[in-house]
């Protein structure tokens, strides 16, 4: 069955401007507060002058530094704990980066709290230190040896085997450090309503912010309720405890006054979390035919001094394509910045930059056509695992793709297609894959006697469609309006609110309110399918509005994980399930042009086509699509995150300095569904989506380009000068 | 709607500044400093319009002024007395009846997580206004000083250009 296309069940809010979002409440007697950062790369705080801000009119609280009883450290979210990084600001005199906040001030009003925080003055020890992976004084560590439960991937003897092949390709990628820069900025309302805390802040992870800020401040965790019903865009950023919420729970009770912090957009570039730098040998070996006999992925990966983020690179590269021996080595390079995290596809970005451009090389050294020879190396069965994939159309995708796109009418060779006005025409096609993970979940669903159904889930909703696919799945199943479905998500006072993230929210939601649609009909006294009229089912109950609670885990996960889920830690689990490998795949098509004498890069067209299991909801899928392949253009050609090598952290930090796709960059973007239900997952079938539809996009690029110019491009971001 | 806030500990140098929003009269002391935007969102509780660079990249705070698109971050409030402010809370009819921008943007899914739109609407509808649709390529690049971070272009594109189509139309 089709999923019929039906809007977003939150349009209308967001419209005419009435969606919540973190900082939108002003609640009385509201004060309002403003960090103050440090500006060296690395040391200490010898002293902070606070006088200055302090004789500010309007000021009521300076503080720099907080008590270890009164404020805990939060731990690491990929550690065991709750936050972004383990470092909780204010707690010592140690500067970690540049960019650290080592001062809070609160004060009546914005204008006062910013100017204030402009005369903090610190004296500091400055140590030297590295931004850049390759800096002197980086330190690096062996991942499988630091963090042995993120192992490297292995697969056969790939090193012999790689030693034997025929046609050995072996090339190196560089890709850079970008931000998430989410339209929203960070930012949150905090307010104690008696011994409770309520914190608005959008987040994907209200579940670890209301146990981690629990943890850090001493309080029960019953007692904090995190309410974020809409996210202006997360990408990764939003996805663990960020340690301004506790300072800010604390002056907000010195005060007895809410408080509201909006992160300027310079400080979030050191605030939050961010893609780390990664470098990418491939080697690949094959016969004459292409067909691959060995791949090697070496890793560097940039992770923080006081944390070690793991990198999963070689968890796609080992399962696109049948490869007989695979060998993953990742190594972690620590430099002095805050730590880094998820982004947007965090592994699958560039790990298919780098895996998909050396599988072109491949193509052209053996003279093969790219998609012939992905489809030449197809694969039914997880080459690391041995089991069967849950599904995968992948060679449907690329058929598809290839016929949709005009693959045929294709000159493959470089340079040799122009446009009428004289550019260079090239193109390229990649191919994707992600994961499919899937965390506990608890769904509430009550139905009322005015026809209305209630659904509170774990979830968060942060653009991608969640709240609609929740909402037409109760409909269709019911056979009620959607209009008469509330969806509550991203609120601890209804779930636990797991992590949204890793595009699992959808599959994870949906098999939890698929179960609880099932109770509901027992408790309405209806049978297990067709048209249940609401109201007057539930009249007949004779209760006011009949409740129900189902829990859900993924499968082959234990119950226990809900209890992990429970207490705000991270509890998803896959790709890898007791009988089944699950990703979700896509294949990607790039037009470039390149103009003949501004060589500046273009692209006039794109095409996705992805087996992300059934579709949920065709309407927001379309949107994720589009705004995916927008992310992948956007990595590919204007985004990268620039060290400062004489005074440590980010440089480039405005939106006008960290470009990202404009209007104006993206012109017709195509795609297609496979829309088959992946049924072993789970009886609801879909798979992800979310960051599918970027992975792919850049390697498409960077080939589509080398078709246009013969030049091929083994860092991105690609530029004018890459082009000349 | 008058609401005021704390003015506790303000400095001197204060200016009464009057001016209307979405129609609406409303005076206050402001320190010079004070952005519309803030003004909106903190002292008129319009927070419709949204902040999301406070330094003129985004256009995510993006209002009329006089009929004309600004971008709110940037405009001192106290340099908008006597004009005519409007809010993406002044655009739909009084009984709620979305403007058609507003409905193409929801028929389009011109939108995701829904952070940049009421700028996006903002701006569109000075798009519109000022005649900056003849291609789908004008209406990318007037609309380029409005970043979707979810990707919403096309979308927006599309919504802009239905109702410029629409009123071709109606004009014939
Ligand atoms: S908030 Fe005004 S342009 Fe970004
Ligand atoms: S809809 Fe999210 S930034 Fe535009």
């Amino acid at each position: 069955m089709k999923t019929p296309d039906l809007g977003r069940v939150d349009a209308h809010e967001k419209v005419t401007g009435t969606a919540s979002y973190g900082a939108d409440r002003v609640p009385d007697d509201l004060a309002y507060a403003m960090f103050a950062v440090a500006t060296i790369g690395k040391g200490r705080t010898v002293s902070i002058d606070t006088a200055a801000a302090e004789a500010v009119p309007g000021v009521r609280l300076v503080l720099t530094r907080f008590d270890e009883d009164e404020l805990r450290g939060p731990g690491f979210l990929m550690g065991g704990g709750f936050a972004f990084q383990s470092l909780q600001p204010l707690l010592s005199d140690v500067v970690a980066y540049r960019g650290q906040p080592i001062a809070l001030i609160v004060a009546d009003t914005l204008v006062a709290a910013t100017e204030a925080a402009d005369l903090v003055r610190a004296r500091y020890e400055i140590e030297p230190f590295a931004v850049g992976i390759d800096d002197e004084g980086a330190t690096s560590v062996l991942q499988e040896e630091a963090l042995p439960w993120f192992p490297d991937v292995k697969v056969g003897d790939a090193e012999t085997a790689y030693a034997a092949s025929p046609v050995q390709i072996d090339e190196t990628y560089l890709h850079p450090a970008q931000h998430q820069v989410p339209m929203e900025l960070i930012s949150s309302v905090v307010q104690w309503k008696g011994d409770r805390l309520v914190v608005h802040e959008s987040t994907q992870n209200a579940g670890a912010l209301r146990h981690g800020v629990a943890a850090q401040l001493n309080l029960d965790p019953a007692d904090v309720d995190v309410i974020s019903p809409y996210i202006g865009g997360g990408f990764g950023s939003r996805n663990a405890l960020q340690p301004h919420i506790g300072p800010l729970a604390l002056a907000a009770r010195r005060l007895r006054r809410p408080v509201k912090l909006v992160i300027p957009r310079r400080q979030t570039f050191h605030t939050g979390s961010f893609r780390p730098v990664s470098r990418h040998r491939i080697r690949l070996g094959a016969d004459p035919s292409g067909r691959l006999l060995a791949a090697l992925h070496d890793a560097d990966h940039q992770t923080s001094r006081h944390d070690l983020y793991p990198a999963m690179y070689t968890e796609i590269t080992s399962r696109l394509y049948a490869v007989p021996n695979f060998g993953g080595r990742q190594r972690l390079v620590q430099t002095d910045v805050q730590t880094p995290g998820f982004m947007r596809a965090p592994n699958e970005g560039p790990a298919s930059f780098a895996f998909e451009s050396a599988v072109d090389v491949l193509a052209y050294a053996t003279g093969q056509d790219p998609v012939e020879l992905r489809l030449a190396n197809d694969t039914a069965t997880d080459p690391v695992t041995g089991l069967p994939f849950s599904s995968r159309h992948l060679a449907q995708c690329l058929t598809r793709g290839a016929e949709r796109f005009g693959w045929q009418k294709r000159d493959p060779r470089p340079g040799s297609m122009r446009a009428a006005d004289g550019s260079l025409v090239g193109l390229g096609v990649a191919v994707g894959a992600h994961p499919v993970l899937v965390a506990p979940a608890v769904a509430r669903m009550s139905a009322g006697a005015d026809g209305r159904v209630t659904v509170g889930v774990d979830g968060h909703e942060m653009g991608q469609g969640i709240r609609s696919a929740i909402a037409l799945l109760v409909a269709q199943d019911l056979g009620v309006p959607v209009q008469d479905v509330v969806v509550r998500v991203g609120d601890t006072r209804v779930a636990p609110q797991h992590l949204t993230a890793g595009a699992w929210g959808t599959a994870t939601a949906l098999p939890a309110v698929h179960k609880a649609l099932r109770e509901l009909r027992k408790r309405l006294g209806a049978g297990d399918t067709g048209t249940v009229e609401v109201a007057a089912a539930v009249r007949a109950t004779g209760h006011g509005s009949p409740e129900v609670e189902v829990t859900s885990v993924g499968p082959g996960q234990p119950p226990e994980m809900l209890d992990r889920s429970r207490a705000g830690l991270f509890s998803a689990a896959g790709p890898v399930f007791p009988d089944f490998t699950a990703f979700s795949w896509a294949a990607h098509f790039v037009e470039v042009r390149i103009e003949a004498t501004t060589r500046r890069i273009r692209v006039p067209r794109a095409l996705c086509v992805a087996d992300c299991g059934r579709v949920a909801s065709p309407v927001t899928a379309a949107s994720q699509v589009r705004g995916g392949v927008i992310w992948g253009i956007s990595e590919a050609l204007r985004e990268s995150s620039e060290v400062d090598p004489r005074f440590g952290g980010f440089l480039n930090t405005t939106l006008e300095e960290y470009p990202v796709a404009v209007n104006a960059d993206i012109a017709e973007i195509d795609f297609d569904f496979i829309d088959e239900p992946d049924l072993l997952l789970s009886e609801v079938g879909v798979k992800g989506l979310g960051e599918l539809t970027m992975i792919g996009v850049a390697a498409a690029v960077a080939n589509a380009v080398f078709h246009a110019t013969g030049q091929r491009q083994n860092r991105l971001p690609i530029r004018i000068e890459d082009v000349m | 709607m008058m609401k005021t806030s704390p003015t506790a500990g303000r400095p001197a140098g204060l200016v009464e500044t009057a001016f209307t929003v979405n129609g609406e009269q409303v005076r206050f002391e402001l320190d010079p400093r004070e952005s519309l935007l803030d003004v909106l969102r903190e002292r008129l509780v319009l927070t419709g319009t949204k902040k999301g660079c406070d330094q003129g990249h985004c256009g995510a705070c993006t209002v009329h002024i006089d009929g004309r698109r600004v971008v709110s971050c940037l405009t001192p409030a106290v340099q908008v007395a006597g004009r005519d402010v409007t809010t993406i809370e002044g655009v739909a009819a009084p009984d709620g009846t979305l403007h058609p921008l507003q409905q193409a943007f929801v028929d389009c899914d011109a939108l995701q997580c829904g952070y940049c739109t009421p700028g996006q609407v903002m701006s569109g509808l000075a798009c519109l206004a000022e005649g900056h649709t003849e291609t789908d390529g004008d209406i990318r690049e007037y609309m380029s000083g409005n970043l979707c971070r979810c990707g919403a272009y096309i979308g927006i594109t599309a919504a802009i250009r239905r109702v410029a189509d629409q009123t071709k139309q109606t004009e014939v």
